[in-house]
């Protein structure tokens, strides 16, 4: 038999220890009170065969994360990258203004919590040019489909 | 085997059942069946996150990407064990990437983790307005980073999951689970040795 304390199986003290540093972890550190409802909206996209295309860059004018007028987001795939502009127009929405390269006609569909019913959609213009009026606040992700092949790249989310 | 008051062991078999059911019909194409998966994972995961010294918005960013990538990798994930392994090691790379964009951008005050001293402060006690907490806090901050960040994530796992927490962060196998382990060991004769606290 060890004597050594580290050795013993754990009981209901050690349980009970761990339970504590868990409540006090959640009151000095806690998780944003949404990070549940981003998590089920990012799997309420219903599709199973995707490419992620992560935030690469996020900068406002003001070189602040948010809550300057203008704000330029880039996200990258293997196969596509997705730049965006987003200015906000009035009280909790933003035009947005994208390109996506390499170009193409292709179809982007705006995903967001901020409306209702299904995601809305614009088909970008042969130079890879698209844009979203009036997008309500809230989590909001693009999910283009890449012709020939009709691969689908999604967006990381973004908060709005 | 009592029927009214299950043990741990009985407990811990039902929720690997019910995650390896969820995990199956997620598979088969019904995603919703990941929502509880998300609402029991997902302090883990924010813990991780954060245990790679991401700020609250990138620490969410990289949960949620996570998600996105286990809905398309769901075919290579074979059981509820490999579930937790899988989203801990996934929070972390994303983590990482993160990190990296933040190191490529040199925008300063997002350091990763391994950067940091060995001896950062752990987040600070002002919220804490109970006694037992304070206690608690106080001796917890005087492990080394390494202890309280294991214990930190554990407290937010299910003992099966252990030992995939321990793997991910790349520590020495025992370092909890079964056995005590020298981190809570230590936590454990601080805090019996003061009486000011209490286990309750």
């Amino acid at each position: 038999m060890s004597s050594d304390p580290a050795d013993l199986p754990l009981d209901e003290l050690d349980e009970a220890i761990l339970q504590q540093v868990r409540d006090v972890s959640d009151i000095v550190d806690p998780p944003p009170p949404d990070l549940d409802d981003r998590a089920l909206f990012a799997i309420g996209l219903e599709a199973m065969e995707f490419e992620v295309a992560r935030l690469q860059e996020d900068v406002t004018a003001a070189g602040a994360r948010v809550s300057a007028n203008t704000r330029a987001v880039t996200f990258e795939a293997d196969s596509l990258t997705i730049m965006a502009t987003i200015s906000a127009v009035g009280e909790g929405h933003s035009r947005i203004e994208g390109w996506l390269a390499p170009p193409g006609p292709r179809r982007v569909d705006l995903r967001s919590t901020g409306h209702d019913g299904p995601s809305r959609r614009v088909f970008a213009e042969p130079s890879g040019r698209f844009v979203f009026e009036r997008v309500p606040s809230g989590v909001t992700q693009f999910v283009v489909r890449v012709e020939p092949h009709g691969l689908m790249v999604v967006t990381s989310l973004l908060l709005l | 085997m009592n029927a009214e008051h299950p043990s741990g062991a009985d407990l811990r078999l039902q929720r690997i059942e019910r995650l390896a059911a969820c995990l199956t019909r997620a598979k088969e194409g019904d995603l919703s069946a990941l929502d509880s998966v998300v609402r029991e994972l997902n302090p883990l995961l924010w813990r991780v996150a954060r245990s790679q010294g991401l700020s609250d918005d990138d620490a969410a960013d990289a949960v949620q990407t996570t998600w996105l990538e286990l809905v398309r990798q769901l075919a290579v994930i074979h059981s509820p064990l490999a579930l937790t392994s899988w989203l801990v090691r996934a929070t972390k790379r994303e983590a990482w990437r993160v990190n990296a964009r933040r190191r490529k951008s040199a925008n300063p005050g997002h350091e990763a983790l391994d950067d940091a001293p060995d001896d950062a402060p752990a987040p600070d006690d002002r919220l804490l307005t109970h006694e037992r907490d304070r206690t608690l806090w106080r001796h917890f901050a005087r492990l080394s980073e390494r202890c309280r960040t294991l214990l930190a994530l554990v407290a937010y796992a299910e003992r099966p999951d252990y030992a995939a927490i321990v793997e991910a962060l790349g520590m020495p196998h025992g370092s909890i689970g079964p056995t005590r382990g020298r981190c809570l060991a230590k936590l454990r004769a601080m805090l019996l040795a003061d009486p000011e606290w209490c286990a309750a």
